[in-house]
């Protein structure tokens, strides 16, 4: 899963980024409502964290900018000044949460959450496919009620997969969602990720389809 | 006497103003025109009189015994009949015989009765003017002259009814001040439709003024006279002030908060990270850095409303606050199967106050409504008895009775796990009161809590 974080003060910025980073996502960070804004347009993030207050280009315009522009990825809106009128004119803007500082990180991790498993359609805070459940509280994955053992990009892999299964997923998708910005990407990689992670769940879970991508085996 | 009325009313002083001046006009021109008139009656009637006299003294002559006659009558058919108001009589005086005057001639229309009049001697060619009772004791003017003739003093009189002159008089006079009258109560109708007219702008000016005041109206608006445009100018900009400095207040309010949340954040992740929680160090200041943001929500949440409270002209549509609001909830609640139901009643009332504080209220209200319902919400709106009823109910588990005062109190949460400042129904309280309304909590017919909300309607 990847998260974009839009903050322009920086040892805030530094703090989100940790935080997430610590709960198994990947973390890219703009410090100003322009770069946010292009990033957002660019790049494929699974939920953004945009403060409100933010140079060059504030942080109602940058969403309403992304909402007019028909990007869907879900938004959860830091806010300072603790007003309803914000609250309201945000969530107008195409916000789908809100949260007021300050914050305790446990909250924003917890909402971060519920946003993207609303994005995926999951009503609830564990994933199931066929024999494989993901807590994404505690980003575990069990196997029938064992803990998978996992790396981190084992993890961002299967959960990407888990929280679009049935839908087959590119190579290239995989490698942006696994993968923040600046890092070199190398596609071959994920193949290897797939490699290791089907010798770790039940065997015909992960389906290759021919020239297209992965799919996650729903029925299985 | 008592003129106070006259100080505290414009309209007053300009109609007492006008209708003295209409009064003494209306005296001065019929006690004029009547003098004037007059005047002319009985110059004219004089003249008469005097013709009538020359046409007597040319007409008089001498017979043979040296008797006066008369060798036309006078052309006046009224000198032929009976007590027509209009005489004449020949009286010899001196010469011949003595005192008392012989009547030798006198006109028909003297019949038997005879004029007395005062024994006079004008000097010759004079002509004397008497006022006498006359046959059957009706006034006379009389004009009389001495003639010589044949060393016989002769005395011409020609006599006439005063009422020929008086009556004509008494007459104009009647029709003249029935005019004035007319003239007088048309002048005032027109003085009370000027002033009334005149003074109209001022009753629209104050309509204006109530509507700003009932906050139907943000500044007075229409079109005034030149007169009075600067003022309603001048009140509109101490209007638009006012707003002003309630914004003024409200931004620099949102300033300092973003200028204090920010570091408060970054201070409560530090304290707040992995392997921090223990730390004595960390945990004071966690709890601390909560203290600070209570007070800075709830004393900045109570600056902005003790600012506009003051304000005249402010007017809420709730219905839109109301949708804006379950509009926020529905979307962050989308993951759960909460029903928002806003009842129809009171569709197009409105808040006596500011939108922001409206929003205040009520988003405290709904969040606790939506944080604690299980299923369903109802919101409905209602005007009791010139009050605006906002009531909330949920199907949550509910606020046990001895609980319900405490949670109105400040930062008191009656549940750690459900995020929030415990702040929420103290501000809505407040801020209630601060507008002379009230927030009360009850059990919910949906079995969990109710909150009713009063607030000024317009």
């Amino acid at each position: 899963m990847r998260i974009l974080v839009v903050e322009d003060e920086p040892t805030l910025a530094a703090q989100l980024a940790e935080g997430m980073r610590s709960a198994g996502y990947v973390v890219d960070v703009a410090h100003n409502g322009v770069d946010g804004h292009f990033m957002g347009e660019e790049e494929a993030y699974d939920a953004v964290v945009l403060d409100i207050g933010l140079p060059q280009m504030d942080g109602m315009t940058v969403l309403r900018k992304w909402r007019g522009a028909g990007h869907g990825l879900p938004v959860l809106i830091l806010t300072a000044r603790d007003t309803w009128r914000e609250k309201v004119a945000g969530i107008d803007a195409g916000a789908d949460d809100y949260l007021t500082k300050p914050f305790h990180m446990e909250e924003l991790l917890a909402r971060l959450r519920a946003l993207i498993r609303r994005a995926g359609g999951h009503a609830s805070t564990e994933l199931v496919c066929g024999p494989l459940t993901l807590d994404t509280r505690s980003s575990r994955v069990m196997v029938d009620g064992t803990v998978l053992t996992l790396t981190s990009h084992e993890y961002r892999v299967l959960a990407y997969l888990m929280h679009h299964q049935g839908q087959i997923i590119s190579r290239a998708e995989l490698t942006e969602h696994i993968y923040a910005q600046d890092f070199d990407r190398d596609s071959n990689t994920v193949e290897v990720f797939i490699a290791r992670l089907r010798k770790k769940v039940p065997p015909g879970l992960i389906e290759t389809v021919r020239g297209l991508g992965y799919r996650l085996n729903k029925a299985q | 006497m008592n003129f106070a009325f006259l100080r505290n009313s414009l309209r007053m002083r300009l109609l007492a103003g006008t209708l003295f001046w209409i009064t003494v006009s209306i005296l001065v021109a019929g006690w004029g025109l009547g003098k004037l008139f007059h005047r002319h009656v009985q110059a004219q009637f004089e003249a008469e009189l005097r013709n009538h006299l020359d046409q007597l003294t040319a007409h008089l002559v001498l017979d043979d015994q040296n008797q006066g006659q008369l060798r036309l009558p006078p052309s006046d058919p009224r000198f032929n009949k009976p007590l027509s108001g209009l005489y004449w009589q020949i009286e010899r005086t001196a010469g011949v015989s003595a005192h008392p005057a012989k009547i030798i001639l006198r006109s028909r229309s003297l019949w038997d009765e005879t004029l007395v009049v005062p024994a006079d001697t004008p000097a010759d060619g004079e002509i004397h003017q008497h006022r006498i009772n006359g046959p059957q004791g009706v006034v006379q003017r009389v004009v009389e002259r001495a003639v010589t003739v044949d060393a016989q003093s002769l005395r011409l009189i020609v006599a006439a009814n005063e009422s020929l002159m008086t009556e004509p008089v008494a007459d104009f006079e009647g029709y003249l001040w029935l005019a004035l009258g007319i003239l007088g109560i048309g002048l005032t109708f027109a003085a009370s439709m000027q002033v009334f007219v005149g003074l109209a702008p001022l009753r629209s000016m104050q309509d204006a003024l109530g509507r700003v005041r009932h906050g139907d109206a943000r500044n007075m608006e229409g079109t005034f006279p030149n007169e009075i445009m600067p003022l309603v100018n001048e009140l509109n900009s101490v209007l638009a002030q006012n707003a002003d400095v309630v914004e003024r207040a409200r931004t620099q309010a949102g300033n300092l908060a973003h200028a204090l949340k920010t570091p408060l954040s970054v201070l409560a992740n530090a304290a707040n990270a992995p392997g921090k929680q223990d730390d004595e160090l960390a945990r004071l200041v966690a709890s601390q850095i909560e203290a600070v943001r209570r007070q800075v929500d709830y004393h900045l949440t109570r600056a902005q409303a003790a600012a506009a409270v003051q304000v005249p002209g402010m007017r809420t549509a709730v219905e839109p606050v109301i949708q804006g609001l379950v509009r926020v909830m529905r979307r962050v609640h989308a993951d759960r199967p909460l029903e928002f139901v806003v009842l129809p009643d009171g569709a197009n009332l409105a808040f006596r106050g500011e939108k922001q504080d409206l929003q205040e209220m009520l988003g405290n209200l709904v969040d606790n409504a939506s944080k604690w319902g299980r299923s369903r919400i109802e919101i409905r709106v209602k005007a009791v008895s010139g009050k605006l009823h906002v009531v909330i109910d949920d199907d949550g588990k509910g606020i046990a009775e001895s609980e319900r005062d405490n949670v109105l109190k400040r930062g008191v949460r009656l549940d750690e796990q459900t995020p929030g400042t415990g702040l929420g129904l103290a501000i809505t309280a407040d801020l209630a009161r601060m507008y002379g309304g009230d927030l009360v909590l009850a059990k919910s017919s949906l079995g969990g809590t109710q909150a009713s909300l009063t607030l000024p309607l317009v």
